[in-house]
C-alpha cells in the first residue's frame, strides 16, 4: 500500500511540477528589433515588391522572408523617446480563424514595431458573451473589437466604453465616411471606430451558367422572381439557400429580412423598425416575412445542402453553387472564404450582382467591424487612431491577402476607409467597395442593432421556427415582438 | 445481457449454453465498436482535405483516390498558426491549468473528506450535507463575481459605518492561470469530497482504532492510513478532474479574458474554427490532438484504481 | 468593484517613504535571486527526473529494460523541465511562485498539526507559540499595510511581547498574577502598535494627482468612546442574562465593553484625522480588554485540553476547503440569490418579477400539449408492457410467497415501460424546464445502466482494459470535439446527394434495403427471423427447465427482431413516397426535428458520461469480496442471481453515488446544447437559458432567478440521495 502511494504522489509530483514548467506568461516583451509577429500560415515569398520586413514567429526565429511594399513605412529603428515604448495594449475581438486573427495581429505588430510597443490580439468566436462577462467583471481588455453596434450603445450607456478624444476623432473624420461612422455614435457621442466592412447586398453567381442559360442580371425584385420561376420552369435550381450556423442559427434569413425591409420601406422604416418605435409584428415586417418564406416555399425553388433549409450550414451553400446544384446564393462579401479551396472569382468563375432593389434606389445593407477603447491611455488611443489610418486598411488587407495565399485571391476583408489603396484588392473586391462608397443609403445590419434579447435571440431563433414551418409568420414576429426588453 | 448468461442448467444443451457463453462478448464488443465509431469518424476526417470532408462521409476513404483526398495539412495548418503560437502553447498552458486544478482539490478534499468521516465535531453531518449541496450550484453564475474578486479584489462596505475594508487584495489575478485553478478546485471541492468521504468513511474502523490505541493522532493516521488506503479513488478523482479541468473552456476563456496567449487547448481550438466557422474543418485535427493527453493519462492511472481498489475495503 | 483594473494596476502605484529605498535594496537582492532561481531550476529539473524515474521504477519487475527505460525516461522528462523553465519567458517567475506557495501551504498546514498536537502534554509551550504567533501575525499585517514605522523592531519585540504573556499565562495559576500579566502584555501591544502608527497609511497616486486612502488614526470623541463602552458591556450582560447565567458575569461584561471600546475607539469616529496620543488610548484600551479577557480563562485541565486538541484538528482540516468553498461558491450564491429580486442590471428590486416570468413564459414552461400524451404510440406500448411486467411479477411473486416480485426479465420490461411512458410523457410537455427532466431521466437511467452492464460485461473479459479504455475515450474528448464528431453522425443532406453524416446514411440505406427486394432484402429478413426463432426456441426450453427469467428474457429479445423483419417487408428507412407515387428518399432531421431531438442530444451526453459510470462501477464491482462470490456459487445460485442478489446490494451505496452526481450533473447540462444547437429547434435547458439571459443579454434578474430554479430543482433530489447513502453506509 505505501509503495503504491508514493508512486501516487511521485506521479502528481512530477505532473505538478510539469505543469509548473508550464505556467503562464504575462505579457509578451516588447520587441527589440522591428519584427512582425506571427503571421499565420506559411507564407509563400511574394516577389513583386521592394522592401523587406523579417516575419518572425513568437520564439523570435526568423523564418521566411515576406516583402511588404514600399508605401508601408516601416522604421527600422524604434525611436528611444517614443512615449509609447515599452507600452502593452491588448484587443480582444471576434476574428478568431487563423487567416484573420493572424492578419489582425500582423497588422497591429507594423505600428508596435515602429513605437517599440506591444499589441496583443486575441480573438474568439464567442466574443458577443465573453465581452459582456469581462466587462461586467471589471477586466475587459484595453480595446475591443465589436460587430455589433447595438452592443457598443449598450456598454456606452452603461458608462463602460470611453468616448473617442477630439484627435483621434479628427483621424477618424479625415479617413471614415460619415455614414459609417454613425454606426459608432451614440447618443452624440462618439465611441467606436469602423475597422471593417462587409456588404451584404450581394447574390452570388456563375456568370458562366447565366451565359449557358440565357439569364439576365435581374435589376428589380420583381425581375428576380420572374427569373426565379425561369429558372424553375427550365429544370434549374434557382436558390441555394441555408440558414444554420451553430449557436447563431436564423441570422441568414434575418439578412433577407434586413435586405427586403430597405427596400420595401426605405430607410425611414428600417430605422424605425431597428429602434422599436415600429412594433416587429407590424403588418409590413410580416408581408416581407411572407415574401421571402413564399419565394423559398416555391417547389424546386431552393436547394438545400443539409436536407433542409434550417438545417443547411450556411457556409455550406459555397460547394452547391461551384458544382452547378443551384444557380444563385444571396450572402455577404466574406462568403468568400466559404467556397471550396481552388475556386476561381470573377467573370469566369464565381461572381456576384447587386440584391435587386423594389423602387430603382440602391440601398445597401452592410455590416462590420467598429474597435472602441475601456482604457484611458495615451498607448490606448494611439492604437486606436491606428485604426482609424488608412495605413492600418491597407496593412490589414496585405496580410488579410498573404494569408489566404497571396495573389489573385479574395482576401475577405473590406476596408470602411475612404483612402485606403485600391490597388490592394482585386477587382471584385474593388466593385463590392464600389457600391458601398458609392450607396446613397447604406444601413447597418438590423439584427446587430437590435437589443441582444432580440438581436442575437429571438429574430434569429423564431426566424428558424418560422423557416421549418414550426411556427407561422405571424406566431413568429409575435413572439419576437414579446421578447423586445 | 447478463441474464443471457447465467449457466444453462441441465435442461438446456452444451452447444446453446457455450453459444449463450459467449454473448456477453459478443454484446461487449459490439458496444465497443458502436461506441467508437464516432471517434474514429473524427480521427479520418481529421486527415482528410476540407473539400472532402463536405463532399463525402469518412468512410469514403476506403474507395476515393488517397493521394487527392488525405492530406497532413489540417494537422500543420493547427500546430503551426494563430497569432499566439500555434497549439502547442495552447496544450502547454492546458497542462499548466489542469495540472494544478486537479492536485489542490485532491489534497484539501481529501483533509476536508477525512474531518467529516473520522473527526468528531459539532454539527459534522449537517455541514457536510450542507458543503455536498452545494453540488447543486450552477457554477456559470459565479463566473462573473469571482472575475470581479480577482480583477478588483474583494471588498465590503460595512453598512452604516461607511467604511470600506479590503477583504481580498486586488492580485491582478484575472487573466492569469492562477485564477482559472483557483476557480476550478473551488468548484470541484463539492464533488471531491462528496466522492472521497464515501470512500474514506467506508475503510474499516477497527484499524482507526488501533491506531488510536497505538498513540497516533489525526495528523498521522491520515498520512500513514487514510491517504495510502485511499489511492484508488484518489486516482479515480485525479482523473476525472484532470479530463474536466483539461476539457473546460467556459471557465476558462471567462477567466483569461483578452490574454490569449494563455488559453487552453480547447479554448485555441475553438477559436481557430472562425468566427462563422470558416475553418471548421480544422477542428478534427484539433479535437484529435487534445484528446491524445487525456487517453495516455487514463492509461496511465487506470492500474491505479482498478488494481488498487480491489486491496481496499471498499463501500462507495 | 466595477472599476477598471487599468486604473491600479498600471497607471497606479503605491508610493510610500521608503519605497525607493526598497527599490535600492531590490536591486541588490536580484543577484541573489538570480543564483537561487538557478538553483530551483535545476532542483524542480532534477525532481522530475528522479520522480519520473521513481514512477516506473517502482512500477513493477525490476528488468534490466525497465531500469534503463525508468532513468532514460526520468532524464528526458527533467532535461524537458529544464529546458521549459529556462527558455520560455516568464516560466521561472511563475515557477518559482508556484513551487513556494505550495511548499509554504504544506508547510502552514504541517505546522498547524504539529501546534494542535501539544495541548494534552505541553500546554505552556503551546500557549508560548499561540502568543508569539498571534503578536506576529497581528504586527506582519499591519507591516503589509504599512500602518507602521519601524516594523521590524516593532514586529519583534511584539512577538517576544506575546510568547512571553503566552509562557506567563500558561504557567502562571495565581488569578491575579494571570491578570497583570493579561493586561500589561495586552496594553503593551496596543502602545506598540499604536505608537508608531502612521498618520496615513497609503497614498494611492492617480496620473491627476494623489489621493489619500485608508488613513487609519482615529479622532476621538471620549463621549461616542463612552458611549459605545457602556454600550457594549451593557448587551454583553444581557446575553449572559439570557444564556441562563452560566459563568461568572465578568468574563461576559469585559467582553462587551472591549468589544463597544474597539468599535467606539476605531469603527465610528473619523479616521485620519486625529493625533497619536488619540491612536494610543484606542490601541491601549482595547489591548488591555483582551488581554484581561485571555487572563480570566484559567488554565484548562486535561480533559479541556484533549477536548481543544480534538475539535482544532477538524477545523485545521476543514478549513482550507471550505475557505474556498466559500468564497468561489457560497458568496457568489449569495449575490446571485439577491439579483433574482432585481432588476436586469441588479438596480431596483423587483420582488417576484422575474421568477413570475419564468413561469410565465411559454418557451420555458408548457403544459398545453399534456392531453397528446394519451395518444402517443410510445404511451401506449410503455403502459402496456409497464402492465405485463407488473402482472407478471405479481403472478410469480404471489407463487413464491411474496406480493410482488421482480426478476430481472419482468424488472427489465417494467423498466423500458416506465422508460416509455417517460418519454411519451416528456415529449408532449414541452418548455425549457421539461427538457430538464427530460434529459435527467433519461441521461441517468441509461448512462448508469450501460456503464454497469459494460462494467459487467467487461470483467474478466479478455481485452478487457482495452474494451474499457475505448468507452472511456469519449470522456477525454471535450464538448467542442464532442459537438464535431456528432456532427458527422446526424449531418443530413440533400437526398440526390450521397450522404455525410453516418446515421442519414444507414438510414437511407435501410430505406434502400427494404425497397430493393434483391438478396440483400431477403437475407436480412432471413437474418432477423433466423434469430428470432432461435430466441424463441431457447426461451420455451428454458421455460420448461424452470429458468423462467431466461425464457422471458429471451422472449422478449426476440419480439424487436420480429418486428423489424416485419417492418422490412413493409418497408422501413429512409424513403418516402410522395403523392404521385414516387418514391425518394428522405432523411431524419436529427438535431432540428423537435421533439425527438433532444434525444439524439442526450445521446451525446450518454456516449461521453458513460466511461465515467463505467470505470466507477467497475471498480466497485472488483472490489465485492471474492468469498461472497465464491459462497454464492457453492449454494448454486446462477450468474445472474449472483449478479442480483449478491453484487447489486454490495455496490448499492455507488449506485447512489453515481445516479447523485449524473442526476447533478445532467440537470446542469449545458456545453452540448450550447455547442450543438444553442437551444433552437426546443431543446433549450435551463443552464443555456440563463446563460443566455445573464451573459448574453446582460439581464442579471432573470439570469440569476433561472440559477436560483435551478438548484432548488437539484437540492431535493440530492438531499434524498445524500441521506440515502450515509444510511447505507452506517
Amino acid at each position: 500500500m505505501t509503495r503504491k502511494s508514493i508512486r501516487i504522489f511521485a506521479l502528481m509530483a512530477a505532473l505538478a511540477l510539469v505543469a509548473v514548467a508550464c505556467g503562464d506568461t504575462a505579457e509578451a516583451p516588447p520587441p527589440e528589433t522591428v519584427v512582425v509577429t506571427s503571421i499565420v500560415t506559411q507564407i509563400e515569398t511574394v516577389t513583386e515588391t521592394e522592401v523587406v520586413t523579417s516575419v518572425v514567429t513568437e520564439t523570435e526565429t526568423v523564418t521566411e522572408t515576406v516583402e511588404v511594399e514600399v508605401t508601408v513605412p516601416v522604421e527600422v529603428e524604434v525611436e528611444r523617446e517614443n512615449p509609447l515604448a515599452g507600452t502593452t495594449v491588448t484587443v480582444f475581438g471576434p476574428e478568431s480563424s487563423s487567416t484573420e486573427a493572424g492578419a489582425h495581429q500582423a497588422a497591429l505588430d507594423i505600428f508596435a514595431a515602429q513605437n517599440g510597443m506591444t499589441i496583443q490580439y486575441t480573438g474568439h468566436r464567442g466574443f458577443s458573451d465573453l465581452i459582456n462577462a469581462q466587462a461586467a467583471g471589471g477586466n475587459p481588455p484595453d480595446i475591443a473589437v465589436f460587430p455589433q453596434p447595438g452592443k457598443i450603445a449598450d456598454f456606452a450607456r452603461e458608462g463602460w466604453l470611453l468616448p473617442i478624444p477630439d484627435d483621434v476623432l479628427a483621424t477618424m473624420n479625415e479617413n471614415i465616411g460619415a455614414a459609417w461612422n454613425a454606426f459608432g455614435n451614440v447618443d452624440g457621442v462618439q465611441y467606436a471606430i469602423p475597422t471593417k466592412a462587409d456588404l451584404k447586398s450581394l447574390v452570388w453567381y456563375r456568370p458562366a451558367d447565366f451565359a449557358a442559360a440565357g439569364y439576365e442580371i435581374p435589376t428589380t425584385w420583381d425581375d428576380l422572381k420572374a427569373l426565379t420561376q425561369q429558372m424553375i420552369d427550365d429544370g434549374n435550381v434557382p436558390w441555394c439557400v441555408g440558414i444554420e450556423s451553430g449557436s447563431a442559427t436564423g441570422w441568414a434569413f434575418t439578412d433577407w429580412v434586413e435586405d427586403l425591409t430597405l427596400r420595401y420601406q426605405g430607410a425611414d422604416f428600417y430605422d424605425q423598425w431597428v429602434d422599436h418605435s415600429i412594433p416587429f409584428n407590424s403588418p409590413e415586417m410580416n408581408a416581407i416575412w411572407t415574401e421571402i418564406l413564399d419565394l423559398w416555399n416555391i417547389p424546386g425553388a431552393v436547394y438545400a445542402e443539409g436536407g433542409t433549409i434550417s438545417s443547411t450550414f450556411f457556409g455550406d451553400n459555397g460547394r452547391p453553387l461551384v458544382e452547378g446544384d443551384c444557380m444563385m446564393h444571396r450572402q455577404a462579401s466574406f462568403f468568400s472564404a466559404f467556397f471550396p479551396d481552388g475556386t476561381p472569382f470573377g467573370p469566369e468563375g464565381v461572381d456576384v450582382f447587386y440584391f435587386p432593389s423594389v423602387s430603382g434606389d440602391r440601398p445597401v445593407l452592410g455590416a462590420g467591424t467598429l474597435v472602441a477603447a475601456f482604457r484611458d491611455a495615451p498607448e490606448v488611443w494611439a492604437v486606436m487612431e491606428y485604426y482609424a489610418t488608412p495605413q492600418h486598411a491597407d496593412n490589414r488587407q496585405r496580410f488579410q491577402n498573404l494569408a489566404q495565399g497571396g495573389g489573385a485571391v479574395l482576401s475577405g476583408f473590406l476596408s470602411p476607409n475612404l483612402n485606403a489603396n485600391l490597388d490592394l484588392y482585386q477587382p471584385l473586391e474593388q466593385s463590392f467597395l464600389d457600391i458601398l462608397f458609392t450607396a446613397e443609403v447604406v444601413r447597418f445590419d438590423g439584427s446587430d442593432l437590435m437589443p441582444a434579447a432580440v438581436g442575437s435571440g429571438s429574430f434569429w431563433s423564431e426566424a428558424t421556427s418560422a423557416v421549418n414551418g414550426d411556427k407561422t409568420v405571424e406566431e413568429a414576429i409575435d413572439a419576437i415582438e414579446a421578447s423586445w426588453p | 445481457m447478463t441474464m443471457l448468461s447465467s449457466s444453462g442448467g441441465p435442461g438446456l444443451g452444451k452447444r446453446t449454453y457455450s453459444l449463450l457463453r459467449s454473448i456477453p462478448t459478443w454484446v461487449l464488443w459490439l458496444l465497443v465498436v458502436l461506441w467508437t465509431i464516432p471517434s474514429l469518424g473524427l480521427f479520418i476526417n481529421s486527415f482528410r482535405t476540407r473539400n472532402a470532408q463536405r463532399a463525402s462521409g469518412w468512410w469514403y476513404v476506403l474507395v476515393e483516390d488517397f493521394s487527392e483526398n488525405l492530406t497532413l495539412d489540417n494537422y500543420v495548418d493547427i500546430l503551426a498558426s494563430g497569432s499566439q503560437g500555434g497549439l502547442w502553447r495552447a496544450l502547454l498552458n492546458s497542462l499548466a491549468i489542469a495540472l494544478p486544478a486537479t492536485v489542490i482539490p485532491i489534497a484539501f478534499a481529501a483533509f476536508a473528506a477525512y474531518a467529516f468521516a473520522w473527526i468528531d465535531f459539532k454539527g459534522r453531518e449537517w455541514l457536510f450535507i450542507a458543503t455536498v449541496s452545494l453540488l447543486a450550484i450552477p457554477a456559470q453564475m459565479s463566473l462573473i463575481p469571482l472575475l470581479q474578486l480577482y480583477s478588483g479584489g474583494g471588498h465590503i462596505t460595512l453598512p452604516f459605518l461607511e467604511k470600506t475594508l479590503t477583504l481580498f487584495p486586488d492580485l491582478d489575478l484575472a487573466g492569469r492561470h492562477v485564477s482559472v485553478w483557483l476557480t476550478h478546485t473551488g468548484f470541484a471541492l463539492p464533488f471531491a469530497i462528496f466522492l472521497l468521504h464515501n470512500y474514506i468513511s467506508g475503510l474499516p474502523k477497527d484499524i482507526f482504532e488501533s491506531a488510536v490505541i497505538d498513540g497516533a493522532d489525526h495528523f498521522k493516521i491520515f498520512w500513514r492510513l487514510v491517504v495510502p488506503l485511499s489511492v484508488p479513488v484518489l486516482a479515480a478523482f485525479a482523473i476525472f478532474q484532470f479530463l474536466w479541468t483539461y476539457n473546460d473552456y467556459l471557465i476558462a476563456v471567462t477567466m483569461l479574458g483578452g490574454a490569449g496567449q494563455n488559453f487552453p487547448a480547447t479554448a485555441r481550438i475553438a477559436a481557430l474554427s472562425g468566427e462563422f466557422g470558416q475553418a471548421e474543418h480544422l477542428l478534427t485535427a484539433g479535437a484529435f490532438l487534445s484528446t491524445l493527453l487525456p487517453i495516455i493519462v487514463f492509461f496511465a492511472l487506470q492500474r491505479f484504481f482498478v488494481t488498487g481498489i480491489l486491496a481496499g475495503s471498499v463501500k462507495g | 468593484m466595477r472599476g477598471r483594473k487599468g486604473d491600479r494596476s498600471r497607471n497606479g502605484h503605491f508610493r510610500d517613504a521608503d519605497e525607493l529605498d526598497g527599490r535600492r535594496r531590490a536591486r541588490r537582492m536580484i543577484g541573489v535571486l538570480a543564483v537561487l532561481n538557478f538553483a530551483i531550476n535545476i532542483l524542480m529539473g532534477s525532481g522530475v527526473a528522479a520522480a519520473a524515474a521513481v514512477l516506473i521504477y517502482r512500477g513493477g519487475s525490476t528488468s534490466t529494460v525497465r531500469r534503463a527505460a525508468a532513468v532514460s525516461s526520468g532524464i528526458v522528462l527533467g532535461a524537458l523541465t529544464l529546458w521549459g523553465v529556462f527558455t520560455v519567458e516568464k516560466l521561472e517567475t511563475t515557477a518559482r511562485g508556484v513551487v513556494i506557495s505550495i511548499l509554504a501551504s504544506a508547510l502552514i498546514f504541517i505546522l498547524a498539526n504539529k501546534l494542535f498536537d501539544l495541548p494534552p502534554s505541553r500546554w505552556s509551550l503551546f500557549t508560548t507559540l499561540i502568543g508569539a504567533g498571534f503578536a506576529l501575525l497581528v504586527f506582519a499585517l499591519l507591516w503589509g499595510n504599512r500602518a507602521i514605522d519601524d516594523p521590524v523592531l516593532r514586529t519583534m519585540v511584539a512577538t517576544l511581547v506575546g510568547a512571553v504573556a503566552g509562557y506567563l499565562l500558561g504557567t502562571v495559576q495565581h488569578r491575579w498574577g494571570r491578570l497583570v500579566i493579561g493586561v500589561g502584555a495586552g496594553g503593551l501591544l496596543g502602545a506598540l502598535a499604536t505608537s508608531g502608527m502612521r498618520s496615513v497609511i497609503l497614498v494611492f497616486e492617480l496620473e491627476q494627482g494623489a489621493f489619500e486612502l485608508w488613513p487609519i488614526l482615529p479622532r476621538l470623541n471620549y463621549g461616542v468612546l463612552a458611549g459605545a463602552t457602556v454600550g457594549g458591556a451593557v448587551i454583553g450582560l444581557l446575553l449572559w442574562q439570557f444564556r441562563g447565567r452560566r459563568n461568572p458575569p465578568v468574563r461576559a461584561l469585559l467582553l462587551g465593553a472591549t468589544l463597544g471600546f474597539l468599535v467606539g475607539g476605531w469603527l465610528l469616529p473619523d479616521l485620519g484625522t486625529g493625533t497619536k496620543a488619540n491612536a494610543l488610548v484606542a490601541g491601549i484600551g482595547a489591548g488591555i480588554g483582551l488581554g484581561a479577557l485571555l487572563a480570566l480563562k484559567p488554565i484548562p485541565d486535561g480533559s479541556k485540553r484533549g477536548r481543544i486538541e480534538g475539535s482544532s484538528r477538524a477545523y485545521i482540516f476543514l478549513i482550507p476547503a471550505l475557505g474556498f468553498i466559500a468564497t468561489t461558491l457560497i458568496i457568489p450564491t449569495l449575490r446571485t440569490l439577491f439579483l433574482s429580486f432585481r432588476d436586469t442590471r441588479g438596480q431596483e428590486y423587483v420582488g417576484f418579477l422575474n421568477y413570475g416570468d419564468i413561469f410565465s413564459s411559454p418557451n420555458i414552461f408548457n403544459l398545453d400539449g399534456w392531453t397528446g400524451i394519451f395518444g402517443s404510440k410510445l404511451f401506449i406500448v410503455g403502459a402496456l408492457l409497464l402492465l405485463i411486467g407488473v402482472v407478471v411479477s405479481i403472478v410469480v411473486g404471489r407463487r413464491s410467497g411474496y406480493t410482488i416480485r421482480f426478476s430481472p426479465g419482468t424488472g427489465g420490461v417494467s423498466a423500458i415501460g416506465v422508460v416509455l411512458v417517460a418519454f411519451a410523457v416528456f415529449a408532449a410537455l414541452r418548455g425549457t424546464i421539461f427538457n430538464n427532466l427530460w434529459w435527467v431521466f433519461t441521461v441517468t437511467v441509461l448512462s448508469s445502466s450501460a456503464g454497469l452492464a459494460i462494467a459487467v460485461l467487461a470483467d474478466r473479459a479478455r481485452w478487457e482494459s482495452l474494451a474499457k479504455s475505448l468507452i472511456f475515450m469519449p470522456m477525454a474528448i471535450s464538448f467542442v470535439g464532442a459537438g464535431v464528431i456528432w456532427r458527422f453522425m446526424y449531418l443530413a443532406r440533400d437526398v440526390s446527394k450521397p450522404q455525410t453524416g453516418v446515421l442519414n446514411t444507414v438510414w437511407v440505406g435501410i430505406g434502400n434495403l427494404s425497397l430493393s427486394r434483391g438478396i440483400g432484402f431477403f437475407v436480412a429478413i432471413i437474418l432477423c427471423l433466423g434469430l428470432a426463432i432461435l430466441l424463441g426456441v431457447l426461451a420455451v426450453r428454458a421455460w420448461r427447465t424452470g429458468e423462467r427469467t431466461i425464457g422471458v428474457g429471451a422472449a422478449v429479445s426476440a419480439l424487436p427482431l420480429i418486428w423489424f423483419a416485419y417492418a422490412l417487408w413493409h418497408g422501413v428507412g429512409g424513403f418516402e413516397v410522395r403523392e404521385n407515387g414516387d418514391i425518394v428518399a428522405s432523411t431524419i432531421q436529427f438535431v432540428q426535428k423537435a421533439p425527438y431531438n433532444n434525444m439524439w442530444l442526450m445521446l451525446v451526453l450518454i456516449w461521453i458520461q458513460t466511461g465515467f459510470t463505467m470505470v466507477i462501477f467497475s471498480a466497485a464491482i472488483k472490489a465485492v469480496p471474492g468469498d461472497l462470490l465464491e459462497a454464492a456459487r457453492v449454494d448454486g445460485a446462477s450468474e445472474s442471481q449472483t449478479f442480483w442478489r449478491v453484487i447489486i446490494p454490495q455496490i448499492y451505496p455507488t449506485i447512489g453515488v453515481v445516479t447523485t452526481t449524473l442526476i447533478v450533473l445532467v440537470m446542469k447540462v449545458f456545453d452540448i446544447v450550447k455547442v450543438m444547437t444553442n437551444g433552437n429547434f426546443g431543446t433549450q435547458v435551463i443552464a443555456n437559458e440563463m446563460w443566455q439571459r445573464a451573459f448574453t443579454e446582460l439581464n442579471f434578474g432573470l439570469g440569476s432567478a433561472l440559477a436560483v430554479v435551478l438548484f432548488i430543482a437539484v437540492l431535493p433530489i440530492l438531499f434524498m440521495n445524500i441521506r440515502r447513502i450515509q444510511k447505507a453506509a452506517v
